[in-house]
């Protein structure tokens, strides 16, 4: 048997380990790009699943036509299949531009001005086409 | 048709679009609109909203992949997403005063040019590496080279960005006709980034499919806050993409892109002419 402070001491390298893994996983902005894209299709995916579970257990019908952005909190309140149906829609639409925004932030900690302002505009538009015909 | 049965087959269809997108560099949108209109008698307004959410699910799912490879161009990308953003808004607000004919005839149109810029033909190492003449000034301001690994080949290639101010020209167009039809526009893009901007092919694909996802964002919310977005329809999109570019991405052999390409070329001019014999009214 393993002698209690050599178990600890394995299990505080595991955790070391594991620990700048993560950290490097952070640190490196490709990685967190990827993470973050693959993060927004599982969770929106996953409330899309949740809204079939729901119309399943004798939710009401989804209408046809996308709910406003402002609707929407009234119909995820009373958890109707259609509220986080489109929740999940939504969610898949802002994943790229949380990308954008992540972008934005390590540009920023790079002290990499030029493109500060590239991003500073991708974002800019990205706020037109959401406040455009909103 | 009943209902249930244009669900299914909507997500059996962005399934197969998920598989061809992850494979061939593609949002799906060229191959899911004319299957929505044509053969599930879905508005083409509809169809067009329907689709921008499964070109953002695709460039999440498959292109993020390439990203964590180091083999998307992130600065070139974000230069160029500045124009795609912009024609995408327009396109987009184009897109809802149109009527429906037009857009099919425009359709049609861009989708015949989609077939010819698909069967182009293979990239050897030395286009790869090619570098002649002064590298521009903007594009050295913008640090726009970069250096990529082949896995092809097991070759790392430095290459470097020319004519980025007609490159952001054309990406600007592709933005456009990706918010009017709903398509990524990697059939733009990549072509005008690999023969006019000398960028290697698999940089400029990797590249392409990272910067619809936030092209087709600019313009799905403008259809999502018209009401355009039908939700039944956009989760068997996400769904379908989804599962469809995950397995794409894991069985799918990469030699075989070539005829595979050929195949799909022949196949998208026949979308074309099947568009266009709609836009005239025919059928």
């Amino acid at each position: 048997m393993m002698h209690p402070r050599a178990g600890l001491k394995a299990v505080q390298h595991r955790i070391g380990a594991l620990r700048r893994a993560v950290v490097a996983e952070v640190e490196d902005t490709n990685r967190l790009i990827y993470h973050v894209l693959r993060g927004g299709v599982v969770v929106s995916v996953s409330f899309i699943l949740f809204a079939f579970v729901l119309r399943g257990l004798g939710g009401a019908d989804i209408p046809p036509n996308s709910i406003a952005v402002r609707n929407l909190v009234p119909e995820l309140v009373r958890f109707t299949p259609a509220g986080y149906l489109n929740l999940g829609i939504l969610l898949m639409i802002f994943t790229p531009v949380a990308r954008v925004v992540l972008s934005f932030l390590s540009f920023a900690e790079e002290r990499d001005r030029t493109y500060v302002g590239v991003t500073g505009i991708v974002l800019l538009n990205l706020l037109v086409s959401v406040f455009l015909l909103a | 048709m009943s209902p249930i049965d244009v669900l299914l087959l909507l997500a059996l269809a962005a399934f197969l679009a998920g598989i061809a997108g992850s494979f061939l560099g593609i949002g799906g949108g060229v191959f899911l609109i004319p299957f929505m209109t044509l053969a599930l008698g879905i508005d083409i307004k509809v169809a067009i909203a329907t689709s921008l959410i499964g070109v953002i699910a695709t460039s999440c799912g498959a292109a993020s992949v390439y990203v964590r490879d180091h083999l998307t161009n992130l600065r070139l990308a974000m230069f160029l997403e500045v124009a795609t953003t912009l024609g995408a808004i327009v396109g987009a607000v184009v897109g809802l005063l149109l009527p429906g004919p037009y857009l099919f005839g425009v359709f049609a149109v861009v989708v015949v040019y989609a077939a010819a810029a698909m069967a182009r033909t293979r990239e050897t190492a030395k286009d790869r590496a090619y570098q002649a003449g002064e590298e521009s000034p903007l594009a050295s301001r913008l640090g726009l080279g970069s250096v990529y690994f082949d896995q092809e080949d097991q070759g790392v290639y430095r290459y470097r960005v020319d004519r980025p101010v007609a490159g952001f020209g054309i990406s600007a167009t592709a933005g456009l006709f990706s918010g009017l039809l709903g398509v990524g526009g990697g059939f733009i893009k990549v072509p005008a980034m690999n023969m006019l901007m000398r960028v290697p092919m698999k940089a400029a694909v990797a590249t392409s499919n990272f910067m619809i996802g936030v092209t087709a964002a600019a313009s799905a919310f403008i259809y999502y806050s018209q009401g355009w977005v039908n939700p039944n329809f956009a989760a068997m999109v996400i769904v379908g993409v989804f599962s469809g570019s995950n397995l794409g991405t894991r069985v799918l052999i990469r030699s075989k892109a070539q005829r595979v390409r050929f195949v799909f070329s022949i196949f998208l001019a026949v979308i074309g002419i099947l568009m266009a014999i709609r836009a005239a009214g025919i059928v």
